[in-house]
């Protein structure tokens, strides 16, 4: 599966569109990854606690689109954008989206 | 390195994974992982090994260091009694909270409604810990680092 933040794939022609596909993740640190990072919010520096757990959503989502794709007949997603928001302190939500396509 | 040859729900497991198998294969795969903790925990695993090559990030040089400090003994032993003393006095002042209040002269309909919010809290919170045992195991992006 080709994902991709471009239109399109040089060297390659769309031959099928299959229209929006999407995928989302909302994941949240446990209470002791929590305090370590509000410990971290004293002193500064990296808060590894949360890079780990955008991450995590990051990379789930990105697999429910791509599983998504794959389910429509796609074998490739094209302007694949992110867009995070908080629903909730502590947690990170994730959306990934772009359009679904088959290649020739 | 193992020498032995993959089973064959290795293999269906492995293209699953990929997105190799046609519809007919996905849904009977599917079927039969429904009924298999077993081939549930494989798929997981193979999963989880996809995801861990692709989010594969280059070491940093700070990488290192944090590598060091986590076997450091000064650093674990300070992190474990910090831990200790955080669990063991937050459940203490829980308790004797709890106690002086059960021992004083509120209304017993306040002492009642106190003890239900508490037991309610400890029976979801033990919920939702279950919960995630039950399914920590199948979660491959636990792993992920960054």
């Amino acid at each position: 599966m080709i994902l991709t933040t471009t239109d399109d794939v040089p060297g390659r022609t769309i031959v099928e569109t299959f229209g929006l596909v999407r995928g989302s993740a909302v994941r949240s640190a446990h209470f002791g990854r929590d305090v370590m990072a509000k410990l971290k919010n004293l002193v500064g520096g990296e808060l590894s606690e949360y890079t780990k757990l955008l991450a995590e959503a990051r990379e789930q989502a990105l697999d429910r689109m791509t599983e998504e794709a794959r389910a429509r007949g796609a074998d490739a997603v094209v302007g694949v954008r992110f867009a995070s928001s908080e629903v909730d302190t502590g947690a990170a939500e994730v959306l990934a989206y772009g359009t679904a396509v088959r290649m020739e | 390195m193992s020498e032995r040859e993959p089973s064959r729900d290795e293999l269906l497991a492995m293209a699953y994974v990929d997105g190799e198998l046609d519809e007919a294969g996905r849904a009977e795969l599917e079927q039969r992982l429904a009924a298999s903790p077993e081939l549930r925990r494989e798929v997981s695993a193979l999963r989880e090994l996809e995801l861990m090559a692709r989010a594969a990030a280059p070491r940093e040089p700070m990488d290192h260091e944090w590598q060091a400090l986590a076997r450091d003994p000064v650093q674990r032993s300070t992190l474990g009694l910090g831990w200790s003393l955080l669990v063991l006095g937050g459940l203490g002042v829980v308790a004797f909270g709890l106690w002086q209040l059960f021992r004083s002269d509120a209304p017993l309909v306040l002492r009642l409604c106190v003890a239900a919010v508490s037991l309610g809290f400890g029976l979801l919170f033990g919920a939702v810990l279950r919960g995630r045992l039950r399914t920590r195991h199948l979660d491959p992006y636990r792993k992920v680092e960054r």
